[in-house]
């Protein structure tokens, strides 16, 4: 097996506007951990999850994915790393409305130029196999996040962030939803942090970490 | 490979999305290039058939011996034809001819009458020989025999065998239709005969028009010009084929310019749109954007695939726009004319073809509008941090990048330094320049406006709050002014526009009103069946038509066209009696005059029109020399007058004048003033019964003074119609970005219903706003289109055509223009809220896009 | 003869028909009176100055020229005053004949008579068209000069013989008919001195030349189709000239030849006393008609060979008067002995004669 870690941030800080949100956070997500991430409100949990992703710089410090570093100011290189190792879930779930559920599904893969094969078997085992050439629109919350989770899953990344999945669904919904993400990121092999303010929710990760002003420290359970 | 498949996916996805912005934009890019392209297939058309005649007309010579008058005495002829460099020399008579029975239906029913010696002409100007029929061989030479080209054949509705009766001032000339002509431009009316018999039936014994030379091959056409010139002395002209060209060039080159750029402004507007309709739906795809972003899109794929849209849109829109233009040239061409009614090519029926290259040029121009109009939205849109742009309700902050107060404060300040520079190649570009600029400023600068006017709006009502719906919609318009001002531009640019075109057609129309009422005082006015005749009356037949009882006064008229510049297009002289103290009782002056005690003994005052001072320098107390008659007269520019007939200038002078230099006695018009008493139709009676009263063409000022107005209508047509097409696209443009800012805002309304609203509360929200800001924008584009409208009828009209004329603001037309635009606004945003209220409320909260 | 026909054919054209302009008749008894008669008719409707001759070059070649003024008068009516009424035409038709070449190079005007560009003066022979001319001196000399596309003639020719009065003292008889005739004298054996132009280079040239003059207003027989003629220098000093005029099924319709010996005896043959025998045709490749470019033509007793210098003469004349002829040097030969050189004319051969324009 990989021994090298999927995730490693060295000494990361970032502030907004004097507003200092982390500072000097250094963690290691090793290959096939399941991580749930909690945190008070405006504690950097989503900036944590952007910086990781590339879509935000830090100030300082240095984030390795899969042992490549991501270089400061190389837009490309950063949206190329997230395209091929990352898969994401969001709290609004961001479907495409005009696209079908299969079409939406195939986007990660067509960005990173793989076959179309998988996304069929990936809807199916959200659920919504007989459904593939449904709109968004005719779908429920909960079916929206199954789809966004075959989408996050499809292209087989290394590390799924998701950022408050089941912040918009009904408590019922909530669990099914997170079972699935973690029955889906073990059976593909990825690692995954999973940002929540649900303790329901933290409870379906392999270890639970709390940010503070201080950094990371993991909560027993 | 899935690439383009994403690409083809998200295309399709976002055009199912919004078909109907979509079709506004694609229609707004077609309106543009239609309209450009066709009014250059006219124009080109036209020109070519005019250039096709004219070169037709002098055929393969090298040289044109012309007079400055329409003609000179033939005895120059051997002279000119013994000079050793000439190989040939074709001699030509033009007359033009009146057709009879023309005169009440066609505005100058005249027909090019060309005699020339076949045997001379058949070396320079092969194509415009007879084709006599096969058993009389020589009918060429006939006395009554005329061949007609085949647009003249259909004008005049007549075939090889029939009669054809012509006239010449009070004479009446029978010929008989002998043939058609070996090749004559298809469109062109011409008739041609032997030179002998010309000369004869038309009272032309000892005249020629020109003569065509072709030079040996060894001849130096530069230095035998110079000698020929210098031989010929003054009052003759060598003209070359470059010489047509340019004067073809110049004939129309004003009025073409001018249609063009209207063709322009619609593609402008249709440009506007696009850009309008591509921001609202890239700030609406904004989250859709960053998810890819997300997922692993580059920035490059994305501003790939946005161009594409845009691209796409632009292609379909521009090929439709190409196809609807030639079916518009065609159609136009059919009903109107080269011209368009504008009479500048008489005696033509041009035939449309097809250009590749013009056609690729509006294509171009057509998707260049468009993808600039994309590139702004989706570079800000690629610009954007995609987690940011993840969120909803950041949209306002994509349009900050809309606020271009320092372009738009630099676009005013360029129009106001452009305003004041002279034409370029006596042409107005830097007056329509202006206009552009003062257009993009205006529309740059209402963002910035419309956030001033109705923040302050809102915090003076803020004080004294009244029902919630008011309150939603000036807190909306006052924060959320970027994506109000994309609506407004469109308003904006097409009412400024319409308003500009308003008031300069109604001022232009006005002063020609005013005109006509001073340069016709007289009751009756009397004319050969066509204008400037070669022959007019005789003295004789003066003598009648003066003799008619019940005259009060009459003045009598020579006109005849004189060249004074090879490259330009004939200058008209008008001999008249001119009350010499007080020329303003006989002309339109302006304020230019010279006082008679200024005048030297020995020079003969002319006043001349505007134009002669803008393109001839004929200004006021210039003493000059004209080609008339002695060419040592000295003659003096005694004061300018106002002429909106004649826009390549005319001079006028006293009628003696022109008699002691001349020796023509024969006029061609004449005024007629009734004595008190005396009913006009009794005059008009006694004049049909003069033996030549078939001949005359006896207008009573009423009538051509509605006749002249109703050419001046006809001639607006097609400014009108673009007006017409720039409010529709204006409009269509309102609808458009209402109904996307309502898809955009329908999470909004979903609240809004949440917290109580009613739908009809809704829709009410939405129909003041749209007034709101249509009523905005209408104000805003009233005042632009009164600067623009001082730019048109002070910097442009006399740039191009050389006339002054006052200004007039047609305030009760403004105001049911303002009316109708806003009422269309309304209406259009009551149309495009349908969709936005019927969605299912609920269901639009849930939708986080 | 000498495409009268042709001209007969021009004529017929509406132009004749539109007024009824009178022209003068030719009449048998009438007297010439020289110089007058050797200047214009223009009461008469058609006329003609024609020249043919053979030339040598210094370097010994041996070339053949024609030129030709035509006088035509119109019906264009009198009473128009303008000075381009086209009431008398001028056409002028010139070639050279020259072996070395695969065919002739001619050129040809037309004008309208005016401005003292274009005339044919009266009292003496005097004919210009533009910068061509044709003019007698007082002392009999004549000069002419054409500048043709791809040639020029300078010639002068000095008569050596008296006039040779054709038909009864210039009355020549055209046709069965009485008022089918032309008046009509010809110069035989002038001597010729002058330049010829090719390429821009002069080349000086002698020789022998022949000049028809010759004047009519009537119509030729309707049944004609054609005609052939000759005129020749004899080499003894005596003169022949002989013509016949076809049917259109070939038929000779009339005949006639006189034959001045050296001593200036006239011998006149009678219609049935004059014979065309071809001998030899040649295909022209521009018009595909067929000349019997060589004869042999019988004059009572007398048989004469007629050989061309070269076989393509063929002159296409569409562009002025409307025809295609074949018209060429020619040896002629007596009992298979060098007998004289002249000119051969063969016209009606290409269907239809008359197809042309008026163009230049």
């Amino acid at each position: 097996m990989n021994t090298i870690p999927i995730l490693e941030l060295c000494n990361i800080s970032k502030a907004y506007a004097s507003r200092k949100v982390l500072s000097d956070l250094s963690f290691t997500l090793a290959a096939g951990e399941y991580v749930a991430v909690m945190g008070d409100s405006g504690v950097g949990k989503s900036t944590l999850l952007n910086l990781i992703a590339g879509l935000d710089e830090a100030d300082s410090g240095k984030i390795f994915v899969n042992g490549q570093i991501l270089a400061a100011g190389d837009e490309v290189a950063a949206t190329e790393l997230r395209r091929k190792y990352f898969g994401f879930i969001f709290q609004a779930f961001h479907i495409l409305p005009h696209l079908t559920l299969l079409q939406n599904v195939s986007l990660p893969l067509l960005l990173n130029d793989m076959p179309l094969d998988r996304t069929a078997a990936m809807l199916a085992a959200v659920g919504l196999g007989d459904r593939g050439h449904a709109f968004p629109y005719q779908l429920s919350g909960g079916e929206l996040q199954r789809v966004a989770i075959a989408r996050a899953l499809v292209h087989r990344p290394r590390l799924i962030l998701a950022d408050e999945p089941t912040g918009n669904l009904d408590p019922d919904t909530a669990q099914e939803i997170l079972q699935l993400i973690r029955a889906e990121v073990k059976a593909n092999g990825a690692s995954a942090i999973l940002v929540t303010h649900s303790h329901a929710a933290a409870a379906t990760a392999d270890k639970v970490l709390t940010l503070t002003g201080n950094g990371l420290t993991e909560t027993r359970r | 490979m899935s690439g383009q498949l994403l690409s083809r996916w998200l295309l399709l996805g976002e055009w199912r999305a919004r078909r109907l912005q979509l079709l506004v934009a694609i229609i707004a890019i077609m309106l543009g290039v239609a309209l450009g392209f066709s009014i250059h297939l006219i124009n080109t058309a036209a020109v070519n058939e005019f250039s096709a005649a004219s070169k037709s007309l002098t055929g393969m010579s090298d040289l044109t011996v012309v007079a400055a008058q329409p003609t000179f005495d033939e005895r120059r002829f051997p002279e000119i034809l013994q000079q050793p460099e000439v190989a040939q020399a074709s001699p030509m008579l033009e007359i033009m001819a009146g057709v009879l029975g023309f005169q009440e239906t066609l505005r100058n029913p005249e027909l090019k009458i060309i005699g020339l010696d076949v045997f001379r002409a058949a070396a320079i100007t092969p194509d415009l020989l007879g084709i006599p029929a096969e058993d009389s061989q020589f009918d060429t030479l006939s006395e009554d025999g005329i061949f007609l080209s085949p647009a003249a054949m259909e004008w005049l509705a007549v075939q090889q065998g029939d009669q054809l009766t012509l006239t010449l001032g009070a004479k009446q000339v029978t010929l008989r239709v002998a043939g058609g002509l070996v090749r004559a431009p298809s469109g062109q009316r011409v008739g041609v005969m032997d030179i002998g018999a010309a000369q004869w039936h038309f009272d032309h014994v000892g005249w020629l028009s020109r003569i065509e030379l072709k030079l040996h091959s060894g001849a130096n056409l530069a230095t035998f010009k110079a000698k020929l010139a210098s031989q010929l002395g003054d009052g003759f002209l060598l003209v070359e084929g470059t010489n047509q060209d340019a004067r073809v060039h110049n004939l129309s080159r004003a009025y073409r310019v001018n249609l063009n750029i209207l063709a322009l402004v619609a593609l402008f507007t249709g440009a506007f749109l696009v850009f309008a309709s591509q921001v609202l739906a890239t700030v609406r795809r904004r989250a859709q954007i960053a998810l890819l972003r997300v997922l692993g899109m580059t920035r490059q794929q994305v501003l790939r695939q946005l161009l594409l849209e845009g691209g796409l849109l632009g292609t379909i829109g521009a090929l439709l726009g190409l196809i609807l233009g030639y079916a518009l040239a065609a159609i136009g061409l059919h009903f109107y004319g080269a011209d368009l009614g504008a009479g500048f090519f008489a005696g033509l029926t041009p035939s449309l073809h097809f250009s590749p290259m013009a056609a690729g040029f509006y294509f171009v121009a057509g998707v260049g509008v468009t993808l600039l109009g994309s590139l702004l939205p989706a570079w800000e849109a690629t610009r954007t941090q995609p987690a940011v742009a993840l969120k909803s309700g950041s949209e306002h902050e994509a349009l900050a990048v809309l606020r271009f107060p320092w372009l738009a404060g630099g676009c005013l300040l360029l129009a106001a330094i452009f305003v004041r520079l002279p034409p370029v190649g006596e042409l107005p570009i830097f007056g329509y320049l202006a206009v552009a600029l003062l257009l993009i400023g205006g529309v740059a600068l209402l963002p910035w406006l419309a956030g001033a006017f109705f923040g302050r709006l809102s915090k003076r009502y803020e004080r004294h709050p009244k029902g919630a719906v008011r309150t939603l919609v000036l807190a909306r318009l006052s924060n959320a002014s970027g994506l109000a001002a994309i609506a407004l531009g469109g308003i904006l640019a097409s009412f400024s526009l319409m308003v500009a075109m308003a008031i300069m057609v109604m001022s232009f129309r006005l002063s020609v009103e005013d005109w006509l009422t001073h340069v016709l005082p007289a009751d009756i006015y009397v004319r050969t069946v066509i204008r400037q005749d070669a022959r007019g009356f005789t003295p004789e037949e003066q003598q009648l038509i003066t003799s008619v009882a019940g005259i009060e006064r009459i003045d009598l008229m020579r006109s005849q066209s004189v060249l004074l510049d090879p490259d330009r297009p004939m200058i008209t002289l008008i001999a008249r009696p001119i009350d010499a103290h007080q020329p303003a009782n006989t002309l339109p002056m302006t304020d230019a005059v010279l006082p008679p005690q200024a005048l030297p003994k020995n020079a003969m005052p002319i006043w001349v029109s505007e134009a002669m001072v803008d393109l001839y320098q004929f200004t006021v107390g210039r003493e000059v020399r004209l080609p008339l008659g002695d060419s040592t007269q000295i003659f003096m520019v005694a004061g300018v007058w106002r002429d909106y007939g004649r826009q390549f200038g005319a001079i006028q002078m006293q009628l003696a004048d022109y008699r002691r230099l001349t020796g023509d006695r024969h006029i061609g018009d004449a005024a007629i003033w009734v004595k008190d008493g005396v009913d006009v139709n009794e005059i008009v009676k006694n004049l049909r019964a003069l033996p030549f009263g078939e001949n005359l063409k006896i207008s009573p000022r009423n009538e051509i003074r509605e006749i002249s107005l109703a050419l001046f209508d006809r001639s607006f047509a097609v400014t009108y119609l673009l007006e017409l097409i720039a409010v529709g696209v204006g409009l269509l443009g309102v609808a458009a970005s209402f109904s996307a800012q309502a898809l955009t805002r329908i999470k909004e309304f979903g609240m809004l219903c949440h917290i109580g609203l009613t739908r009809q509360q809704i829709r009410r929200m939405l129909i003041v706003e749209g007034g709101l800001l249509t009523g905005f924008g209408i104000i805003i584009g009233f005042v632009l289109g009164v600067a623009i409208s001082l730019i048109l009828v002070f910097v442009i009209n006399p740039q191009s055509f050389r006339w002054t004329m006052q200004l007039h603001l047609p305030w009760s037309w403004l105001a049911i223009m303002a009316f109708a635009m806003l009422t269309a606004a309304i209406l259009s945003v009551y149309q495009a809220s349908k969709p936005a209220i019927s969605r299912d409320a609920v269901r639009a909260v849930k939708e986080d896009w | 003869m000498r495409l009268l026909m042709l001209l007969v054919f021009l004529l017929t054209g509406n132009l004749l028909l539109a007024a009824e302009r009178s022209f003068e008749t030719v009449t048998p008894g009438y007297e010439m009176v020289f110089p007058q008669d050797f200047g214009a008719h223009p009461d008469f409707r058609i006329e003609w100055w024609y020249a043919t001759g053979w030339l040598q070059t210094t370097e010994g070649q041996q070339l053949g020229f024609q030129i030709t003024f035509f006088r035509i008068a119109t019906n264009a009516e009198k009473s128009n005053p303008s000075r381009f009424a086209p009431g008398q035409l001028i056409i002028a038709h010139a070639a050279l004949s020259d072996p070395a070449l695969d065919s002739l190079l001619h050129d040809q005007r037309i004008r309208r008579e005016g401005f003292d560009l274009v005339y044919a003066r009266t009292g003496n022979t005097d004919v210009k068209l533009d910068d061509w001319l044709l003019k007698r001196e007082t002392d009999g000399r004549y000069q002419t000069f054409v500048q043709a596309t791809d040639f020029a003639l300078e010639l002068a020719f000095s008569p050596t013989q008296p006039l040779l009065l054709q038909g009864e003292q210039g009355f020549s008889r055209k046709g069965p008919k009485m008022e089918q005739a032309s008046y009509y004298y010809s110069e035989p054996h002038l001597q010729v001195t002058g330049t010829i132009t090719r390429n821009g280079k002069p080349i000086a040239v002698t020789g022998t030349a022949w000049l028809d003059h010759e004047w009519s207003s009537e119509l030729l027989d309707p049944n004609a189709a054609g005609w052939d003629w000759v005129g020749a220098n004899l080499d003894d000093g005596g003169a022949l000239m002989a013509f016949q005029i076809r049917s259109k099924d070939g038929a000779k319709v009339w005949a006639h030849a006189v034959w001045r010996d050296a001593n200036g005896r006239m011998t006149a043959f009678a219609p049935e006393d004059v014979h065309f025998q071809p001998q030899r045709r040649w295909r022209s490749p521009h018009t595909q008609a067929e000349y019997p470019v060589a004869m042999t033509i019988k004059t009572g007793e007398t048989t004469w060979q007629l050989i061309p210098l070269m076989d393509d003469q063929e002159l296409d004349s569409r562009a002025s008067i409307g025809a295609v002829y074949w018209e060429g040097a020619v040896t002629l030969r007596r009992d298979n002995q060098p007998a004289g050189r002249g000119y051969l004319e063969l016209t009606g051969y290409v269907q239809p004669l008359s197809t042309g324009g008026n163009d230049d």
